[in-house]
């Protein structure tokens, strides 16, 4: 679901960045439509070219000292030229108040400037996180995503393979439910995906014979949480007798989402299987590999150690 | 692959009910039936899914459907949708 991020949101409590407009309230209404900034040092100093002016703009002290050095005639002409561009909006850090003819530049063109007493770095920083949260490609996918030993394990499968009966006896086992049936996942940064529920449907599962429950009333507040890292990704489908399924455990297979490579099992489901605990022991196995350790290859080198001993005694 | 655009008109949306009726008529054939908004795509054998969707009036859907019975369960649910869920 595509959230739109409008100037005037980022005046709201609830971000971490803390901003005051100055100037340009009218353009308050306009919206951030790419998810970079700009630092417009070069800008002021004359070169135009690659102008981003589609950015939020950010000056720091540099700029400000810069700006402060410029006569009247220098600023009419820099800023004159400046606000010709179509400027988002501007910001200011440190506290930095700029001069009433930047004001009067910026209320005339509405363009927002806003000021922030923190300090650039840290200023940008949270900034980019928001723009992050706003901008970061987004998929909706079909499965229901568990966190289980503090691993996020994504389950895909048919509908009716039993993905939600899973997830609930993991529950019920002290894990904690994500989202059922439908999971958002983003991509932050280049190789994390994160995933959550619609708002609507948080919390809630569907179990077939039951009807839709409210995991978090009926297990308590911890057994759910709003939102997980992505970190192995099963597949279950029904037992195919034909089907080659992986008994040693030496390859690493990945499933790609939003091109980011997740490592990836199939499990097969046959009655009598449980599956919850092999869900539960893949997700220990894959924190062993986080920690450098792999099983199937360790045993490996063991049987491979063993056998080499072996041939020395028999030799 | 069967294919087709529908526009609920229903007053309240896709509640629980009818959100229902779309999966069990969904549930009637082995194909996989996805239902389409913008760019989300969910089971439509699926309730969460479906509700998920937030589907208001005015929405604009799409029915894709493949496998066995895609022509069919096409239509049904196109049927279901524009008959404002009385149908049955």
């Amino acid at each position: 679901m595509e959230k739109k991020l409008i100037l005037k949101n980022l005046l709201e409590k609830d971000h971490d960045i803390k901003l005051r407009i100055i100037a340009g309230s009218g353009g308050l209404n306009k919206e951030v439509k790419v998810g970079d900034i700009n630092r417009p040092g070069l800008t002021l100093a004359g070169f135009y070219d690659f102008f981003a002016s589609e950015r939020m703009q950010i000056f720091g002290l540099g700029e400000y000292a810069y700006m402060m050095n410029l006569s009247r005639e220098e600023k009419m002409e820099k800023y004159g030229k400046f606000f010709s561009f179509n400027v988002l909006c501007c910001v200011f850090t440190h506290n930095e108040m700029p001069d009433d003819l930047f004001i009067e530049y910026a209320n005339r063109g509405n363009t927002p400037v806003f000021i922030t007493e923190s300090q650039t770095t840290r200023f940008t920083t949270s900034l980019l996180h928001i723009l992050d949260e706003y901008f970061a490609p987004c998929v909706t996918l079909h499965a229901t995503l568990v966190d289980v030993f503090g691993i996020g394990v994504l389950l895909f499968g048919k509908s009716g393979v039993g993905k939600s009966e899973t997830a609930l006896e993991l529950i019920e086992r002290g894990h904690r439910l994500v989202a059922d049936d439908m999971v958002t996942i983003r991509k932050i940064g280049e190789t994390l995906l994160s995933g959550s529920s619609s708002p609507m449907l948080q919390h809630h599962m569907e179990i077939r014979g039951l009807g839709i429950i409210n995991v978090r009333e009926i297990f308590g507040i911890r057994s759910v949480r709003n939102e997980k890292w992505i970190d192995i990704v099963v597949l279950l489908e029904e037992w195919d007798s034909k089907k080659e399924y992986d008994r040693l455990g030496f390859e690493e297979r990945n499933y790609t989402i939003l091109d980011v490579e997740i490592p990836y099992i199939i499990i097969p489901v046959r009655p009598g299987r449980n599956i919850p605990v092999l869900i539960e022991t893949a997700s220990l196995n894959q924190r062993l590999k986080k920690h450098g350790i792999f099983s199937a290859i360790e045993f490996d080198k063991r049987i491979q150690n063993w056998v080499q001993a072996e041939d020395v005694i028999i030799k | 692959m069967n294919e087709r655009e529908v526009v609920v008109k229903s007053n309240a949306g896709v509640h629980a009910r009818p959100a229902m009726m779309l999966v069990r008529e969904a549930m009637k054939f082995p194909c996989s039936v996805k239902l389409i908004k913008g760019e989300v795509e969910a089971d439509c054998k699926s309730i969460m899914s479906v509700l998920g969707l937030a589907i208001i009036t005015g929405t604009t859907l799409k029915i894709r459907a493949e496998g066995e019975g895609e022509d069919e369960v096409v239509a049904n649910i196109v049927k279901l949708i524009e008959s404002d869920f009385k149908a049955n």
